[in-house]
């Protein structure tokens, strides 16, 4: 594998490989808790809580661990750090751990946290995972920044809570339900995929 | 080491390590998640029976539990009833507060569900739902108003209001209250409110 600059390592979360647009992972919270803005960060933020640690844990002792039980350990790590964050926020932000409800737990199965690990983590140094943690998970929250103020804003025609949109403005309560979540994500994946092909000159 | 012995020690390890990390974050949080617990409860109460400054528990039964809500002088001023039935998705917990003869119910309010965002979920908004279950007079059980209304003033004193598109999640809020009510009465009449008050004082 070629090296690449430790800020190409961060970019490439960014936009070239962004998990949500790009590697079409985590759809299951990315659908489910995009509801609200509020929830979206929160998601985003404990989701690169548990990246960024379960990377630098799986960076480091990488060398100590058998081939054929990796998956397990990995999961064991990843696990530890959900259950810390889902306890976190229990005890100090108690409204958005009862939002977020059964997705904080699941993020334990969450494809773009296992996928680092076997695709990066396990095969880098630890300051490149970290990097790498850094930038997925900043990917991640954009990504969940921008589906869920589309639909707070069309669904509710409100933004992190306050009214945006005034009186003369209908919501669309098809935006959070999960029927909105799909619409959104499908038409927003073909727009990353336009800018790819005008951009790159690529064909899908 | 052979392969086989490696691969327990280290899954062994990593296993210890991770459960000694958890139960010092449970040692940690524990408590705190507890109190907001309790504290959340407190406060429903104190905003189901108006006045309320000092609540206990009366009576407890399945998915039922009666708080008593007193004010500075310790005079009772009410009952808030913590229940749990089901609604459209998974369990409806609520809390109403009413009157000490169980004939006017003061306010309800939801502490905990899973209902459609944005349909179903408005039985936590005050203006959708919670307005129209302000002061009901509860001696028969309350009805469903369906068509919606669009202003509490223009329902009887016994009926609330339907959320528009989420008939059903009203529906089993309102037959919570109505059972819980039923039971309220029930403990009352056998006496397990009174007994435990004598205790009290």
């Amino acid at each position: 594998m070629p090296t690449k600059s430790l800020s190409a390592e961060y970019l490439k979360g960014l936009w070239d490989e962004n998990p949500v647009f790009r590697q079409l992972l985590g759809m299951c919270p990315v659908l489910a808790v995009t509801n609200a803005v509020i929830n979206g960060i929160a998601m985003g933020l404990a989701a690169s809580f548990v990246l960024i640690f379960s990377s630098l844990v799986v960076s480091s002792i990488k060398k100590l661990i058998p081939n054929q039980v990796r998956i397990a350990t990995y999961i064991v790590v990843i696990a530890t750090f959900v259950t810390m964050a889902d306890r976190f926020m229990a005890a100090f932000f108690p409204p958005i751990s009862k939002a977020l409800g059964p997705y904080v737990p699941l993020i334990v199965v969450n494809c773009i946290i296992l996928g680092r690990q076997e695709a990066f983590s396990s095969r880098n140094s630890v300051g490149r995972s970290l990097i790498d943690a850094l930038g997925m998970s900043t990917g991640f929250i954009l990504a969940l920044l921008i589906l869920s103020s589309i639909r707070e804003l069309l669904g509710a025609g409100t933004f992190l809570g306050y009214q945006v949109l005034g009186p003369w403005f209908k919501p669309w309560i098809i935006m959070i339900l999960p029927a909105g979540a799909f619409l959104t994500l499908g038409i927003l994946l073909g727009i990353a995929l336009v800018i790819e092909q005008k951009t790159k000159g690529r064909t899908v | 080491m052979s392969l086989n012995l490696r691969m327990i020690v280290v899954l062994t390890a990593v296993g210890l390590i991770a459960g000694g990390l958890l139960s010092v974050v449970n040692i940690l949080t524990a408590e705190r998640i507890e109190l907001n617990r309790l504290r959340e409860i407190e406060e429903a109460i104190t905003q189901v029976v108006p006045g309320t400054v000092t609540s206990e528990i009366r009576h407890e039964e399945e998915n039922l539990i009666v708080y008593s809500g007193k004010d500075a002088a310790g005079k009772e001023l009410g009952y808030a009833v913590y229940a749990s039935g089901t609604g459209f998705q998974d369990i409806i917990k609520i809390m109403f507060g009413t009157d000490p003869s169980v004939e006017k119910l003061y306010s309800l309010t939801v502490l905990e569900q899973k209902e459609t965002p944005g349909l179903g979920a408005k039985i936590t908004d005050r203006n959708a739902f919670l307005e129209y279950w302000e002061n009901k007079d509860v001696r028969q059980p309350l009805t469903l108003r369906k068509p919606a209304v669009a202003s509490p003033q223009d329902l009887s004193a016994t009926e609330v209001n339907t959320i528009t598109g989420a008939t059903i999640s009203s529906q089993k809020v309102l037959d919570t209250v109505n059972l819980s009510l039923e039971r309220l009465r029930r403990a009352l009449q056998e006496g397990i409110l009174e007994k435990e008050d004598q205790d009290a004082d």
